[in-house]
């Protein structure tokens, strides 16, 4: 036994992690483990079995044991019944033939407080002679007996039953728990779930569960040994404890061990760096996101700016009514398919287009109806378009009320994945890759089509091209009416992030502006890179300045940047730029 | 030529009747005639005659940068605002013990555990104590407004901005300012402002003499304001001012430093519009950062877009038609304002260039071109302006 | 240098977005000169006004004045009050003001802005006023709107303008697009009466004009002097010939 026990200690070295021991101390852990090595090679036998022949023993040492063996069950019935049989949950029911038949009670009770009995051996319903399901009252019966040992058995085996889920996430999450604990006890499970652990980011969290728990071992060596390891594998969670070492030893000025108090210090500042490394990554992460935003927001004003050299003051609403489109889809799918189904998820798709095409077609009349008249006069333009602004927000206000609204995320867009210990959430994700494609639809579109094509020309020299043939009026239409649909797209993956109001328009026209005069005229990487600049800084400042004070130095940062560069970003042809 | 200086003496003769009849007849019908009198004015209504000349002053103001120099700004609510805010802060430590929690301070500086923050004043924050006296506030509401407007302005046209981008940038102008008062920190009252006054300069700011005088002092200030502006028309500056707007190159290529000239205009827009607000804050006994947002602003464009922009009676009347309409409207059909307001926007931009002012205009040439294509030849009666207007368009 | 040059431009750089608009330009003038440029469409010819007018900067090279002023360090308004008036290619007037206005806002006696609130007009500033409508033919026209003039009687107003700004040097760029024959010739003895008292360059495409006016010609081509001379050995440049002249039956450009 010992020997087993030891190689298993041994084989461990080859990871680097578990530290080098041999100390007297670790004995009965040594003993734990090849009880569970031993439980390992027996694992042919049915949990649920081992489980019944612990109910029916009445020797406790041979309870415990036999309740430690159940560690890997994957039988959810076995996490129920220990659940329940630790805190007086089990009961036994006189069966034929003197068999006693154990059961515990259902959740759901009657009226009288009565609950069928549930059979631990089946998982169905106790049934009396005439087939009738049979009812219970707990407190007419008497619960199977547990010691303080044995509550502590279960309790163990309960916890550690998490370390082996099938979904790599809930190990994850048990080992980083049970590490917290720091107890000693749950030693040789991590070393075993590490022997056959293949996801590498539950092996981590078997590692730093290791670590933690030895952070309070006995051997000075073993303890040292854990902290290098903890700082090695920055992990966040043992930073409060190393820094309480660290407070701890400075408090008694006769600190025991400085060295270990130099590797605490040495981990903290590791893990703290870490955590600064992830926070900034987040940071940089969710400036990208709100710059895509911003980018597929601003972009169809960059592009008419550029075009026409006016600016439509009604675009912030575009975004207004693609989030309001992408409300009313939603609502058609939840009639169609019922909400959290299949065919549910699908209707952001169907929200993107449409938003895209009730977005662009507003546009499309606004331009024939109003702008064009206006093209001479730019401020004039400026004033129509607020007022335009105006109405869609009030007709929206007439429609869906004051109030705001909001729309459920697809399955698909309502999750994260995390790196590093650094949160993406899904939603996130996607805008960035939506803006991407976007930029990329839009560069394809000027350079590579016909349209592209007459909408540089119009934009280089308005009446060369219109001497040359070129439709102006119908360019200037085309593009408004696209513009105008970007920005509704810009609307529908902005409902996926926040809550639809008649004036979301609004709060981001001002930045919308911003990206513009930043970006300079009608210039396509001038305008990502404009968007990128202020998101990114914006959620750089905020946690810094705060949200609005943020704000106010991004804008004071363009004024001064204008002083430097006035005509943006990326001076177009000055040669030509009259006036 | 003729023609400009006969409109010019009828609209002479019209601004002074209708000065006596605010100046005179107004405040009389308010102060000497019984209230049970169909001619009584209410106090009521007295002060919001007030608040529409202090908005007249700003809709002059906005006029004098857009309308004569092609400048729009797109934030000068900001400086009426600061303006109300200068006098703001005289009027609340004039409660004194008054306020809800009988404290020598502003309410909300009680509320907000100012004396934690301020212990060397008592809870005062220091730029506040200053405005214990009338006349530091009155200084104030003159040179705050300067100070921002020329620092802006000067960053602004040092770098050319101008057209849209201006309006932009006055507008992002606003909306920060407007952010930063929005902020509890920020000592100026958060969302909620300053309110609550009781006097100003020893009397009782409720009292009908006083909402008389305020009212007088209003009509008095849209007097001057009117004076000083038809004054810098007849001017050199008057001059170059709009020839900025027409052609900034060649004014620039004629020797002026034209930043210099649209910097002092910016300035003495932004002063007169915080002297309006200055007077505005007293009559409707409140300000706050809500007064400063970006569409007050432009809100305030449309007064003068309807009215008529580049004359002087235009603004005046647009900012008290308009405001007039909207207190009609939101008292009796609130959810219609925004429509009304909107379709107000895009209907004289559209169609009426020149505002109410210019109609008048606009049906002489639509009668004219009716004539003229009823009779097919030449009109019946072909006066001098039509044939200059025949000539100018071919 | 043993003469002395009204404007000297060496070694002058300017790019556009990569575009070499001026390279290595090298321009001397003499003062009182009448000089006219030629050059086909993108030569150069408007960025060299706008270098020398304080428009756009050089990215190297020195541009002065008579003696030893250094342009490139001024802005518009400052060049313009040593004496450097420039006449835009389309006619830049003050069309809400009349032509005795217009003409009394280029006067360079008040330009201040305190000044100019302040100031009235003086009768020997009206007196000049008068002489110089006098001498561009719009005396008639003194208290009629700017905007309603014809075409050809705008782009003299311009230049009416530049002669009350005292400018020493006048740059005219391309002052006879859009006139009429007539109106053309009338331009050319107007800008021939200015030459001795003024320096002028002259920025043209109408050969015949240039025929009428020039004493010397400099030919611009990439942004750098292709050669100079007179009408005659212009015409008979073979380098001249093979990158120009091809072009000089191509129609006036009109705007």
């Amino acid at each position: 036994m010992t020997v087993t026990g030891r190689t298993l200690l041994m084989s461990d070295h080859s990871s680097a992690i578990c530290p080098r021991t041999g100390a007297a101390a670790e004995w009965r852990l040594v003993l734990l483990a090849a009880v569970l090595l031993t439980s390992t090679t027996v694992r042919g036998v049915e949990p649920r079995a081992l489980l019944l022949q612990a109910l029916a023993t009445n020797e406790v040492s041979a309870q415990i044991s036999l309740v430690q063996r159940l560690t890997a069950a994957q039988d959810p019935m076995v996490a129920q019944a220990l659940a329940a049989w630790r805190q007086g949950g089990v009961f036994l029911l006189d069966g034929p033939a003197g068999a006693k038949i154990p059961f515990l009670l259902d959740v759901v009770t009657d009226a009288a407080g009565k609950a069928r009995g549930l059979q631990i051996a089946t998982g169905e319903a106790l049934k009396d002679a005439a087939g009738q399901p049979m009812l219970f009252l707990a407190s007419d019966l008497t619960p199977v007996d547990t010691t303080a040992k044995l509550r502590k058995a279960i309790k163990t085996t309960l916890d550690l039953l998490a370390l082996s889920s099938p979904n790599p996430n809930i190990r994850r999450d048990a080992a980083a728990k049970l590490g917290l604990e720091q107890n000693p006890d749950y030693l040789p499970y991590f070393r075993a779930h590490l022997d056959t652990e293949k996801v590498a980011r539950v092996r981590k969290a078997l590692h730093e569960a290791i670590a933690l728990t030895q952070v309070n071992a006995d051997d000075a060596d073993v303890r040292l040994a854990a902290v290098k390891t903890l700082g090695e594998l920055r992990s966040i969670a043992a930073l409060d404890l190393l820094q309480r070492i660290e407070a701890n030893a400075k408090a008694n000025s006769s600190s025991p061990a400085p060295e270990l108090v130099a590797a605490a210090h040495d981990a903290a500042v590791k893990i703290q760096s870490y955590i600064a490394r992830g926070n900034f990554i987040g940071t940089c992460f969710r400036g990208l996101s709100l710059s895509s935003v911003l980018l597929v927001a601003a972009l169809g004003l960059a592009i008419t700016f550029g075009l026409m050299g006016i600016i439509n003051m009604a675009h912030g609403e575009m975004i207004m009514i693609g989030a309001y489109t992408a409300y009313v889809c939603q609502n058609f799918f939840i009639k169609w398919f019922g909400q959290g189904t299949r065919g549910f998820d699908f209707y952001f798709v169907a929200a993107l287009l449409s938003s895209f095409g009730t977005a662009g077609f507003i546009g499309l009349v606004l331009e024939r109806g109003i702008i064009r008249f206006l093209y001479r006069r730019p401020l004039e333009s400026l004033l129509a378009t607020w007022g335009v602004s105006l109405l869609l927000q009030q007709l929206m206000r007439s429609i869906f009320g004051a109030a705001n609204v909001q729309v459920y995320s697809p399955s698909w867009l309502s999750g994260n994945v995390t790196y590093q210990d650094v949160i993406f959430a899904h939603n996130r994700i996607f805008v960035i890759g939506f803006a991407i494609g976007v930029v990329a639809l839009t560069w394809l579109l000027l350079t590579r089509t016909a349209l592209g094509l007459q909408v540089r020309a119009v934009m280089q020299n308005r009446p060369m091209a219109s001497c040359l043939g070129v439709r102006t009026d119908r360019v200037n239409m085309a593009t408004f009416a696209f513009g105008s649909g970007l920005a509704g797209m810009a609307g529908a993956c902005l409902a996926q992030i926040g809550n639809i109001g008649p004036s979301l328009g609004q709060s981001y026209i001002v930045d919308c502006f911003m990206v513009v005069v930043l970006g300079g005229v009608g210039n396509l990487a001038g305008t990502v890179s404009a968007a990128l600049g202020i998101g990114v800084s914006d959620q750089v400042l905020q946690p810094h300045l705060g949200a609005v004070l943020g704000k106010i130095t991004v804008l004071a940062a363009i004024i001064l940047f204008l002083q430097w560069r006035p005509a943006g970003l990326f001076e177009t042809r000055s040669r030509s730029l009259e006036g | 030529m003729t023609m400009k200086r006969f409109l010019s003496k009828a609209e002479m003769a019209g601004l002074t009747v209708g000065f006596i009849l605010v100046l005179v007849v107004l405040p009389a019908l308010n102060a000497f005639v019984p209230s049970s009198s169909p001619f009584h004015v209410t106090d009521f209504a007295l002060s919001l005659c007030g608040k529409y000349l202090c908005y007249a002053v700003l809709a002059l103001s906005i006029d004098l940068l857009w309308g004569y120099t092609g400048l729009l700004s797109l934030g000068q609510c900001l400086f009426f605002a600061l303006g109300g805010y200068a006098l703001g802060m005289y009027l609340m430590l004039m409660i004194g013990p008054r306020g809800q929690y009988h404290a020598a301070l502003p309410d909300f500086m009680v509320f907000l555990e100012f004396p934690k923050r301020f212990p060397a004043t008592g809870g005062l924050p220091p730029h506040w104590v200053p405005f214990r006296h009338f006349w530091f506030a009155a200084a104030a509401v003159v040179w705050v407004p300067a100070l921002v407007a020329l620092v802006f302005g000067f960053l602004a046209f040092r770098s050319r901005i101008k057209g849209v981008y201006f309006s932009i940038l006055t507008q992002a102008l606003t909306y920060a300012a407007c952010l930063m008062f929005f902020r509890n920190d920020f000592t100026f009252g958060g969302n909620n402002g300053l309110t609550d006054f009781k006097d100003i300069l020893g009397h009782d700011i409720n009292a009908p003499a006083t909402r008389r005088a305020l009212f007088l002092a209003s009509g008095l200030l849209l007097l001057a304001a009117y004076a000083l502006c038809r004054w810098l028309t007849t001017t050199r500056f008057g001059k170059i001012q709009r020839a900025i707007r027409d052609s900034e190159n060649r004014v620039l290529f004629s020797g002026y430093a034209t930043a210099h000239f649209k910097l002092f205009v910016f300035v003495l827009a932004a002063v007169l519009a915080s002297l309006g607000g200055a007077l505005f804050v007293p009559q409707v006994g409140i300000i706050n950062p809500s007064e400063m947002a970006p569409d007050k602003s432009i809100e305030a464009v449309v007064w003068v877009s309807v009215g008529g922009r580049g004359t002087l009676v235009g603004p005046i009347l647009g900012a008290v038609g308009v405001n007039w309409l909207k207190s009609f409207v939101t008292h009796s059909a609130p959810e219609y304002w925004l429509y009304i307001l909107g379709g107000l926007f895009i209907v004289m931009t559209l169609f009426f260039p020149k505002g109410i002012v210019g109609i008048p205009e606009q049906v002489r040439a639509l009668r004219r071109r009716w004539l003229s294509t009823r009779t097919g030849a030449a009109p019946v009666e072909p006066g001098p302006a039509a044939i200059a207007h025949s000539k100018a368009e071919p | 240098m043993a003469k002395e040059f009204i404007l000297t431009l060496e070694g002058v750089n300017k790019t556009f977005d990569g575009f070499q608009a001026i390279s290595d330009l090298n321009f001397y003038m003499d003062a009182g000169e009448l000089r006219t440029i030629i050059g086909p469409n993108g030569a150069g010819k408007s960025t060299m006004l706008d270098l020398i007018t304080g428009r756009t900067r050089p990215d190297s090279g020195t541009i002065e004045f008579g003696k030893a002023t250094d342009l490139t360090r001024l802005n518009e308004y400052q060049i313009n009050r040593l004496g450097i008036g420039r006449k835009f290619q389309t006619p830049s007037v003050y069309t809400d003001h009349t032509v005795f206005e217009n003409i009394l806002l280029s006067l360079p006696d008040t330009r201040s802005v305190l000044g100019t609130l302040f100031s009235r007009v003086t009768p020997r500033q009206r007196e000049r006023i008068h002489g110089i409508l006098t001498l561009i033919g719009l005396e008639e026209k003194a208290e009629s709107k700017a905007g309603a003039l014809a075409h050809g009687q705008k782009q003299w107003l311009e230049i009416g303008m530049l002669l009350a700004q005292n400018a020493k040097l006048l740059l005219v760029d391309e002052p006879a697009a859009g006139m009429t024959d007539e109106e053309t010739e009338r331009t050319g003895e107007l800008l021939l009466s200015l030459a001795g008292r003024h320096s002028l360059i002259v920025i043209e495409h109408d050969m015949a004009f240039v025929r009428q006016i020039a004493s010397k010609v400099t030919v611009l081509h990439q942004g750098s002097i292709l050669c100079e001379g007179t009408v005659e050995e212009v015409q008979n440049n073979e380098k001249v010939v093979e990158v120009y002249l091809g072009r000089k039956h191509e129609p006036k450009r009109h705007l």
